[in-house]
């Protein structure tokens, strides 16, 4: 069955026919071609799909694209501005916050939905809102890091 | 902005990628976009063990709409394996094990791939299987590989199929016999650890494309695409030269994507369709099913102390259930050989180390994992004899640990190490003391624990190490190696080096991604000690390089060579104080004629001392752990508090880097320790997701985390420093093993240490004790 | 076509199906009493696995969080709190109401799974799933919710205590959709507790769970609520514990009450954890449970 949605992406709207079975992972990586978000599991549990939906971090593997329907999206690819590297980006860049780099663009999503509304987290509030996030290189403790730094350098 | 010489080396450096892997540029190898033309892949795999098998329907499925190949191994019988070919490509009509390649199929979407592969029926007769260790070895089990004799490779290991002894490495020195008969104290105890999984977040694949008759090209993440370049390229019959890798971004590894596993089926299915590219992704149902495990150990240790406390002699056991594949785990086998008595100068050894046949996944080695196993028997069992004898178990370490100097192998001296700092370092760290015991609170009580380690760093015979840079006006300066980074920091370390060497900016130093078709079609990388082999190619590459381009502007100025340098991207003429861009060098040339072009290569090629096994030994690389547990005595409910982890890295070249991989290897440890187990039903996995097979998360994280970094030069090291990545968290476990001990006066000897061990131990305890009274 | 669940997809089901958003209950209601098979559509946090492998093959998921009042909380201190059956679990998180009046609602749900998992699903699908182990079921035990439901047939209630039936079965007949939860309002002091040990620290492969509530009337503590996880074939009350607490409750009623709730627990064995143990860490978890919410209750002002 086929539905013609639309949302905005990073701000931008766009007007797709989807099939009822995709999810919105599928969507947004082959039919935009925003390879910000990976997958990495499938059934919700490692968060590498991460985007925020109507401001709310969810697993895009998990969301059908027809549920997308008239909601506003970001992805990862949606955090920097006119080629400025967001904060958060420059932060995990500067203190280690990524190693292999795949659960990244994830983190970086779940760290976004963390400071729109709390602007400077402790760092229990941090370990909370990555709890859904897996790294399996392990590098939590300087995604953390990076997290706390960047809150306080957006003051 | 320009570096300066003195703020590269030693000094705080991001990760070259960093920038791409934060943005969501495509970078991985499912990132890759190809158009309509892409094919899609899809593997059927066994869901059995041990089974005869038959496939129905295989030339409807092959006819299905949309299908461009199919392929089962009736189609193509081909074997597998880096050393010994032990793997099919394909089963033909006996099922090793359950997650073991029947058929693959590439077609024009993923549906349609599916849909076919839905279409073939297996019918299987089961045979009987042999799961575990025990089972594989009693008297009258079947063997795995009957007919491994006949395998290419079989004359490079010790093995006795029929009672499925996939491969042996022995060690000894002195008696140990005696030893034991004489030593005031003597301790034997048996220990286990589970199989795990890889589990990277990305998981396997990668798109092929055949090109023109013979030829395939391969963009893949891949650790190791020298050695997978080999082994396809052998099982398909083709010429390594027609076979090309090109590396992607690696999501993730830890010694999961060196070995083939599911690549071979993706060139396969590539070469059987017209040039159109095949991408293979697995889900993670089948990263979990169907690639490889880490073996699951048993060890059986003794050891002996005499009167003044030190360790006489140890006699160790190390058994490894392998699965049906020994190949991936031939060369760690001689690493736990060399590991095998702990980091200790013990006279008398007796280590004997047997891979174990049985009808479960190929196993493969996985970061360092293997000696970490070594070391929760060996750094526990210390602790034990430490008890035994009423010494103090740091106190007991430091008597005995090996030194610089020692000389415990005929063909190698331990070298100058930090050993001892890394113990002493991680003990005050969380404040370790000699004697206090446990600390409770409630029903809750805490206890601190300590562990060492050492991991041998073998250069692989055969393998060479090269590194080519290439300076011009278009591309500055790019640079080609044949490792790979995974995200450890090898391609920030290159930038480092030449930039130190060169002095230039760092802004204008390229790594380009490995790429085979760089080499010679026999070129063999190393891939396990990258730092240090493509360390000495590099200075050598840099040194000619820097030769080069003094020798063209000597010529320019008429100037003699020994009079100029590079300083700050500029040549400099210390004689006449002129001064001149190398960028505006690299664009301008002498203004007449094309402008200059450098390029300089240096190769790094180990000398094995002899054909023996130690003969390949280079170093050791050394850490410590300490660990703080809390522990509910009733509910057997496990925190870690704080833990410790330092190592010696000869010399510290990205402080941060490495101590971003120690805190790697910190969470690693715990997730390894206290969650991860692959278990099995009749052979085949139970645990097919993050919910089955849980990785630690940042609700797991150690309250404190302590890395240490401890720098020791390693003579022959570049900079004077020692590979880590693969090492670091050889410790861990045991230092939380010790912990739980002294909060809770259990011993747990099998991992991981789940609540429900902890619980019988101190049901066991309890009952003991009343018993007593 | 037989199956290989073992091909499950990256981003493929292996079967299709139409997605549907009805507009109305009634609408709604149609596709439910028509021939195809149908699965309502909450959060998909299970449901959409359970399609991927294979264990369900709607031909129809209906989307019913978008329905009139699904996602309409309202609290009104007599009458208590109405929460819609679309409303999310981060909602019990953050509303302002929750946090003041249904503190364990809030604590117990700031613990469950992650933040991604909380904005996708729903209260109405997570009651619904029925496990053994789900969390939520525990404070809403407590506060004695009552589920709202409609069909084609009319309205009807289910208290929450006699909705799950056991093993993943509950007491909704197919036709049924959960409109929405209600709580009645509970005294200013009331205190309630949620203890729970799972092998992995954020909350998965529970060994066993409880949550213990009861309030203050004078120096009495009363209308003591018991709910357990991960021992029984479902979350369950036991009201006799419970009774067994009324009052001020001694050292010896405490344990009576523990004794009551052991013999009426059948926990099954876990790959993790073996059914004795759960049994011991159930008891572990509730004494402390009931023993802080004593301590709360009496330390509170009269």
């Amino acid at each position: 069955m086929k539905h013609d949605i639309t949302f905005t992406i990073n701000g931008e709207s766009v007007h797709l026919t989807v099939l009822s079975h995709q999810t919105l992972l599928e969507v947004i990586r082959n039919d935009l071609g925003l390879t910000g978000p990976k997958y990495g599991c499938s059934t919700g549990e490692c968060g590498a799909c991460s985007v925020l939906l109507d401001g709310e971090v969810v697993n895009s593997c998990l969301v059908l694209a027809p549920e997308a329907d008239g909601a506003e999206i970001m992805t990862v690819e949606g955090l920097s501005e006119d080629d400025e590297l967001h904060p958060l980006q420059k932060s995990f860049i500067d203190h280690h916050g990524v190693q292999c780099g795949y659960c990244a663009p994830g983190m970086l999503i779940s760290a976004k939905a963390l400071l729109s509304r709390t602007s400077r987290p402790h760092e229990e509030e941090i370990r909370e809102a990555l709890v859904g996030n897996l790294c399996r290189c392990g590098a939590y403790a300087d995604i953390i890091k990076s997290i706390q730094v960047a809150s306080r350098a957006r003051r | 902005m320009v570096m300066r010489k003195t703020h590269v080396i030693g000094k705080p450096f991001p990760l070259v990628e960093a920038q791409k892997k934060l943005t969501g540029v495509s970078c991985y190898a499912g990132d890759e976009r190809f158009g309509p033309e892409l094919l899609h892949a899809r593997i059927l795999f066994s869901e059995r063990g041990h089974a005869r098998f038959r496939l129905r329907g295989v030339e409807a499925a092959r006819k299905q709409e949309g299908v461009a190949a199919l392929l089962t191994g009736r189609d193509l019988h081909t074997r597998l394996g880096a050393v010994i070919e032990d793997r099919e490509l394909l089963a033909v009509d006996e099922v090793k094990y359950a997650g073991q390649p029947l058929a693959v199929v590439a077609a024009e979407s993923t549906e349609a791939a599916m849909q076919a592969l839905a279409m073939i029926q297996i019918e299987y007769e089961r045979l009987p299987g042999v799961y575990d260790i025990e089972s594989a070895l009693a008297p009258n089990a079947p063997p795995v590989h009957p007919h491994m004799a006949s395998y290419r490779g079989f004359d490079q290991v010790q093995a006795e199929p029929e009672r499925n002894l996939a491969h042996q490495v022995a060690f000894q020195r002195g008696d140990v016999e005696k030893a034991l008969a004489s030593a005031a104290f003597v301790l034997d105890h048996t220990y286990t650890a589970a199989p795990l999984q890889h589990a990277p977040m990305e998981t396997h694949g990668g798109v092929a494309q055949r090109q023109g008759k013979g030829g395939l090209i391969m963009w893949m993440h891949t650790q190791a695409p020298f050695l997978q370049r080999e082994v396809i390229a052998r099982a398909l019959h083709m010429d390594p030269k027609d076979l090309r890798i090109i590396t992607q971004c690696v999501g993730g590894s830890f010694g999961s994507k060196v070995f083939v596993s599911v690549e071979g089926l993706l060139a396969a299915i590539a070469r059987e369709v017209d040039n159109r590219p095949v991408r293979l992704h697995l889900t993670r149902e089948e990263e979990f099913r169907a690639v490889f495990m880490t073996p699951a150990m048993r060890a059986r240790v003794t050891m002996g102390l005499d009167d003044q406390g030190h360790i006489v002699a140890i006699r160790a056991i190390y058994d490894w259930n392998v699965g049906a594949s020994v190949d991936a785990f031939l060369m760690e086998m001689q690493r736990i050989a060399l590991a095998g008595a702990g980091p200790y100068a013990i006279p008398n050894a007796d280590i004997q180390v047997n891979a174990i046949y049985t009808h479960l996944l190929p196993a493969a080695p996985m970061r360092g994992l293997s000696i970490a196993q070594v070391h929760w028997a060996v750094e526990q069992h210390v602790d034990e004899l430490a008890e035994m004898a009423g010494v103090s178990p740091l106190a007991l370490r430091q008597r005995n640990l090996v030194k610089g100097g020692d000389q415990l192998f005929p063909n190698f001296v331990m070298h100058a190490n930090g050993l001892e700092s890394c113990v002493l370092e991680t003990a005050r760290a969380i404040d370790w003391q000699p004697d206090h015991q446990r600390e409770a609170s409630g029903a809750v009580a805490s206890g601190k624990g300590l562990a060492m380690g050492w991991s041998p760093i073998l250069v692989s015979p055969h393998c060479k190490s090269r590194a080519i840079i290439q300076c011009d006006g278009e591309n500055l300066c790019t640079v080609i190696v044949d490792g790979v980074d995974v995200g450890q920091g090898y391609y920030a370390f290159i930038t480092q080096l030449i930039s130190f060497e060169l002095n230039f900016p760092i802004e204008w130093i390229t790594v380009q991604p490995t790429d085979t078709g760089n080499y010679d079609s026999d070129w063999r990388a190393i891939y396990n000690n990258l730092l240090w082999s493509t360390g000495r190619a590099l200075l050598q590459a840099t040194a000619e390089l820097k030769r080069q381009i003094l020798s063209y502007v000597s010529e320019m100025w008429e100037e003699p060579m020994t009079n100029l340098d590079i300083v700050e991207g500029e040549v400099i003429s210390y004689a006449t104080k002129r001064r001149l861009s190398v960028l505006t060098l690299l664009q301008e040339g002498t203004g007449e004629g094309a402008p200059p072009v450098f390029r300089a290569a240096g190769v790094y090629e180990p000398e094995v001392k002899a054909e023996s096994l130690d003969g390949a030994l280079q170093s050791f690389a050394t850490t410590g752990y300490a660990a703080e547990v809390a522990v509910n005595l009733e509910t057997g409910d496990l925190t870690v508090l704080q833990l410790a982890g330092a190592a010696d890295v000869g010399h510290a070249i990205n402080p941060e880097g490495v101590k971003a991989q120690l805190k790697g290897g910190i969470i690693q440890g715990v997730s390894q320790t206290l969650l991860e187990e692959m278990r099995f039903k009749d052979g085949a996995p139970v645990t097919i997701d993050f919910m089955s097979y849980p990785i630690a998360t940042t609700a797991d994280m150690p309250q404190q985390i302590h890395p240490i970094v401890v720098e020791i030069p390693q003579s022959t090291g570049p900079y004077g420093a020692r590979d880590l990545s693969n090492h670091v968290l050889v410790g861990a476990s045991a230092a939380i093993g010790n912990a739980v001990y002294r909060a809770t006066g259990v011993r747990i000897r099998e991992l991981p240490i789940t609540p429900q061990r902890i619980y019988d131990a101190l049901q066991t305890q309890a009952k003991t004790v009343e018993g007593n009274c | 076509m037989t199956r290989h669940a073992f091909i499950s997809m990256e981003t493929v089901f292996l079967k299709s199906f139409q997605y549907i958003r009805p507009e109305s209950l009634e609408e709604a209601g149609r596709f439910l009493a028509g021939d195809a098979p149908v699965k309502l559509l909450g959060g998909g946090n299970t449901l959409l696995l359970r399609i991927q492998s294979g264990e369900e093959e709607p031909a129809i998921l209906l989307d019913v969080k978008h329905l009139p009042g699904f996602k309409d909380v309202r609290y009104h201190h007599n009458q208590g709190l109405k929460l819609g059956a679309a409303v999310n679990l981060q909602h019990l998180v953050m509303g302002l109401e929750i946090r003041r009046h249904y503190a364990l609602l809030h604590q117990t749900a700031q613990k469950l799974a992650s933040p991604q998992v909380r904005n996708r699903a729903t209260i109405g699908g997570t009651l619904a799933w029925a496990s053994p182990v789900s969390e939520l079921a525990a404070p809403m035990l407590c506060y004695d919710a009552v589920c709202h439901v409609w069909s084609s047939r009319g309205l009807r209630e289910i208290p929450l205590s006699e909705f799950y039936l056991g093993d993943f079965q509950t007491a909704l007949a197919g036709d049924e959709i959960i409109t929405h939860v209600h709580l009645p309002a509970f005294p200013n002091r009331t205190y309630g507790v949620y203890r729970r040990q799972t092998v992995r620290h954020d909350g998965r492969r529970m060994i066993a769970a409880a949550a213990v509530l009861a309030y203050r009337r004078q120096q009495a503590l009363t209308h003591w609520r018991i709910a357990v996880l991960g021992v029984d074939d479902r979350p369950k009350r036991i009201p006799e514990a419970e009774a067994a607490l009324e009052g001020a409750p001694t050292e010896e009623e405490v344990d009576r009450a523990l004794h009551i709730v052991q013999e009426q627990i059948h926990p099954v064995d876990a790959d993790y954890a073996r059914a004795d143990y759960r049994r011991a860490s159930l008891n572990v978890l509730l004494r402390q449970a009931i023993l802080d919410v004593i301590q709360q209750l009496q330390s509170m002002r009269s």
